[in-house]
């Protein structure tokens, strides 16, 4: 079993929380935005977004959601906050966990949050019987995504709904051609940690041998690459205080964003699946 | 925006001015058939940058193959004609 601490996503996502500070939004989410219309922020397409993914999981006052790689809970608490419903994230960073619980206590929040520390596969004494599961750019980091899917499905109630988005190679072609080169590697070594990008057949592959029916897919390749394009520009904004913070952490940041917003639509592309568990 | 009525010398200045843009080095410094991925400062990112800068300037959608195959100004204004 891996340890928490050793954890390969922790090296990215258990950085000092002011790093995220400096260029995500204020909710600290750390995944695509949903954009409306031109003029659009950041913040205003990130929370257009959770309220989309609260509607494609109907998440409403009571129900039980559990948020699989949680990260600064910016989810967890929104669907907490604003859809009154009963919460667990799970994440494998500590320094996440304290973050969250702090937020979910100065919300008044914290009798319907809870946050587990974790990976999500090794994880014991989950709520069962959930409504919903969301996943939001997590299973990228889980290898065993038959095993990932077997166990969420097992966690649902009957006709629970999972939403999970995700990059992707754009196909199987696709995928043999650039599995390997540098730019991949880079990310997925040096900063992701333990990433696997599949084509999105696979996804689909999977989640119907674990049994789910597949209710929608959304294409958010567009919408990755504009929230992208926001993060670098408050990279860009904030790179003395990033600097100070951790020195070299600003380039690391542009660098690894760039290359992820170079490949959208060519190497890769980001999906989101509406998942039931049923027939 | 260009359009297909550009000659081919147009297009292939066109190229010349993205790719030199965007490998931040002098557009007379790039004969036509340089090998793109050889220039000093280019790696495949960059590579991928010029295709989709390119791809907009023309509002074509190269094949992949051309994507990831083509190598030099040349090539790329070639494929580029070919598309509009």
């Amino acid at each position: 079993m891996t340890t928490v601490e050793q954890h390969p996503t922790n090296q990215h996502y258990d950085l000092d929380p002011r790093v995220f500070g400096l260029f995500l939004d204020e909710s600290r989410k750390y995944s695509s935005g949903w954009y409306l219309g031109p003029e659009d922020s950041l913040e205003l397409a990130q929370q257009q977004k959770m309220n989309l993914v609260a509607d494609l999981v109907h998440a409403q006052a009571g129900r039980r959601v559990l948020d699989i790689g949680s990260g600064w809970g910016a989810l967890v608490l929104h669907l907490a906050g604003v859809r009154g419903c009963d919460v667990t994230g799970i994440s494998p960073a500590p320094k996440q966990r304290e973050f969250v619980e702090k937020r979910a206590r100065q919300r008044g929040l914290a009798d319907r949050v809870r946050i587990v520390t974790s990976p999500f596969e090794d994880a014991t004494g989950l709520p069962t019987k959930l409504d919903a599961i969301t996943a939001l750019g997590s299973v990228v980091h889980m290898p065993d995504l038959p095993a990932v899917f077997g166990k969420a499905r097992g966690l649902l109630r009957r006709d629970g709904l999972m939403y999970v988005s995700e990059s992707c190679f754009r196909s199987q072609a696709i995928r043999a051609r650039f599995d390997e080169v540098e730019g991949t590697d880079f990310v997925r070594e040096a900063i992701f940690g333990n990433g696997e990008l599949r084509p999105l057949s696979e996804l689909v592959a999977a989640a119907e041998d674990a049994g789910f029916s597949i209710e929608t897919s959304v294409d958010l390749t567009r919408h990755y690459h504009r929230t992208i394009e926001q993060w670098i520009e408050n990279v860009r904004a904030n790179r003395a205080a990033l600097e100070r913070i951790q020195p070299g952490i600003a380039a690391q940041l542009e660098h690894y964003l760039d290359i992820s917003n170079a490949g959208w639509g060519y190497t890769t592309k980001h999906y989101a699946l509406v998942l039931r568990n049923a027939r | 925006m260009t359009t297909s009525t550009d000659t081919p010398a147009q297009i292939t200045d066109t190229v010349r001015g993205i790719v030199a843009e965007v490998l931040a080095v002098p557009a007379d410094a790039l004969s036509l058939d340089t090998d793109l991925r050889g220039v000093e400062g280019a790696d495949s990112i960059k590579v991928l940058r010029m295709i989709a800068r390119i791809e907009r300037e023309f509002d074509v959608e190269l094949e992949d193959e051309d994507v990831f195959g083509v190598s030099t100004i040349a090539e790329v204004s070639d494929v580029v004609r070919k598309a509009l």
